[in-house]
């Protein structure tokens, strides 16, 4: 990738003794998440004493560090020199790699398939090819347990999130809300609308890192039969070669 | 010498460290000892890395027997502990022996304690942490008959006059208080809540009893957000103060999901952070506004307490000969003499 002409513009806030909040505010969202994503490779290479890691999402980033070691003062002034850097190198580059996830939708699997196309004034069948139609860029990784966020398939409205979160949604469940998309990694609770669920894997709590995903990477959904979910029984997602 | 420590009665308690401090860029939350002081004031006391596994015993009562000699401490609440039935006192290292049970009653004023044995126990990690992690169900939680294994055995120290409390290394201990003050300074969206911002510092709160690691909820009158806008997941920090519903204001807490959607009013100091960890159901809580540069001040004014609890027990011990060095009597003689 070449060097930004423009440099993204950020401000930087204050988030209490142990964290500060950068946000990217340039019109461009594109631009937004590609500077906040390589700001977070850059404070992770050059691993600065005292601070433990960020957390990167759309426009933003959440970086945390040990008050003991390091203060807010050191680590924005830290922060400022990762962008200046980046202005100059400009943004790794990297190849996203490409995820296939097999999909039941609807019945038990994704009970509020039929709410989401009624609210959306689509058949069920039109809900299913819109959100198998295209491959999806991981935004970041969220709550819960490393879920891969990303945005939304092209439905005409955005989906409202359940009035009652769910108590419990299972691990592989294939939701929307707004207009992002996302899996659950891990059985939690959950306020999203759950179309349909993967028989496979998506979280490994024994291997390093725990979902094979990163910020970048592609998704794509695919549909799968009922009678075909047990035959990915114990199977992990894993990136197409 | 290794041996190993037989949970008798669990009560609600896990082995757990400081955190999970690279987790959060995976999308896990820190978790870890919600007191981190009495965590590692705990371990100081026994020699161990301020990092090390150690037990955190939450509101029940807790029972366990040592198969070998071994040392330990407990901070946290104040509670009522007996090694063999003597009663033991607690921020100070107590030595257990062999077959004597260790109990842990009346956990009262506070809500969590914190038992530390020198030379650590074993237990499994996920990025370089054991604390456990309820979302993805990893962590050592305790029941009955869970053996933890320890890899440092010390031979009995006891006072030989009518078992008198052996070590006075006076740390000062926190306060604990049915009426706790929290510090916070000013959230990065304090603005969209525009004079209701406020309220928040002319509030009594009160802790509902559907608080835990993950966040404490608080009821009161609620500061409100001006604007409708939605907003876009973000990272947000231990000690964020949010306002999800009508009905209570949420606090999160070191087992918090990392990012949400919610702006973030306030945040609790870290200091603070070991306060709300001993706030129980019923306690009231006031906020009171700080600044960043103040509340670094304080936290580093904690550390340095416990840097000199290290350094005296560190004389201590070496004069007792507890640790992992050898004395210097106990050395081999050098080659050639």
């Amino acid at each position: 990738m070449a060097a930004t002409p423009t440099p993204t513009p950020v401000d930087i806030f204050e988030s209490g003794d142990a964290a500060l909040r950068v946000v990217a505010s340039s019109p461009d969202s594109e631009a937004n998440w590609s500077t906040v994503h390589s700001l977070a490779e850059w404070l992770e290479a050059a691993g600065a004493d005292g601070v433990h890691g960020s957390v990167p999402t759309y426009d933003s980033l959440l970086v945390e560090f040990d008050p003991g070691v390091t203060s807010a003062r050191q680590v924005r002034a830290f922060v400022l020199l990762g962008l200046r850097q980046l202005d100059f190198v400009g943004a790794p580059a990297r190849k996203p790699r490409e995820f296939s996830v097999p999909v039941v939708y609807g019945g038990e699997y994704g009970p509020d398939l039929e709410r989401v196309a009624e609210h959306e004034q689509l058949s069920v069948q039109e809900i299913i090819e819109l959100h198998t139609a295209k491959s999806y860029v991981i935004r970041c990784l969220g709550a819960p347990a490393g879920s891969p966020m990303m945005d939304g398939p092209d439905f005409p409205l955005p989906v409202p999130r359940l009035k009652d979160p769910r108590l419990s949604v299972p691990a592989g469940a294939v939701a929307v809300a707004g207009r992002q998309a996302v899996i659950a990694p891990a059985v939690a609770p959950g306020g999203w609308c759950v179309i349909g669920q993967t028989p496979l894997t998506v979280l490994d709590a024994a291997s390093e890192p725990l979902v094979p995903y990163v910020p970048g990477d592609l998704l794509r959904f695919h549909q799968i039969r009922p009678e075909e979910f047990a035959n990915y029984a114990g199977r992990k997602l894993e990136a197409a070669r | 010498m290794t041996g190993s420590l037989i949970i008798q009665q669990p009560g609600n308690s896990v082995v757990t460290d400081l955190g999970r401090f690279r987790g959060p860029r995976f999308g896990l939350p820190v978790n870890g000892a919600l007191d981190q002081f009495s965590a590692r004031a705990a371990n100081i006391l026994t020699a161990n890395a301020d990092n090390a596994p150690l037990l955190e015993i939450t509101a029940l009562d807790f029972r366990m027997r040592a198969t070998s000699d071994i040392l330990i401490a407990v901070t946290g609440a104040p509670l009522t502990l007996t090694v063999g039935g003597r009663e033991c006192p607690q921020w100070e290292p107590v030595s257990v022996r062999a077959g004597e049970t260790v109990a842990v009653r009346r956990i009262t004023g506070g809500l969590r304690a914190y038992l530390a044995v020198h030379g650590s126990v074993e237990a499994p990690t996920l990025l370089g942490s054991c604390a456990p992690d309820t979302v993805i169900g990893f962590g050592l939680r305790l029941s009955e008959g869970t053996e933890l294994r320890t890899s440092q055995s010390v031979a009995p120290i006891r006072q030989p006059y009518y078992d008198l409390p052996l070590f006075r290394l006076g740390l000062t201990r926190p306060e604990f208080s049915s009426q706790a003050v929290v510090d916070v300074t000013d959230g990065p969206d304090v603005d969209e809540f525009g004079d209701t911002a406020e309220l928040l510092f002319n509030t009594e709160y009160t802790v509902s009893a559907r608080s835990n690691h993950i966040g404490l909820r608080l009821g009161g009158a609620l500061p409100e957000r001006q604007s409708t806008a939605e907003v876009l997941s973000r990272g947000v920090p231990v000690g964020a103060i949010e306002v999800p519903s009508r009905e209570e204001l949420l606090v999160l807490h070191r087992g918090r999901g990392v990012t949400a959607g919610y702006p973030v009013l306030a945040v609790v100091t870290s200091r603070s952070l070991d306060v709300l960890a001993q706030a129980r159901p019923g306690h009231t809580i006031t906020f009171r506004k700080t600044t960043v540069p103040d509340a670094t001040a304080k936290y580093r004014a904690a550390l340095r307490e416990l840097e000199n609890l290290r350094s005296t027990v560190a004389t201590v011990f070496s004069l007792l000969g507890i640790g992992n060095q050898p004395g210097w009597s106990k050395l081999a003689p050098a080659a050639g003499t």
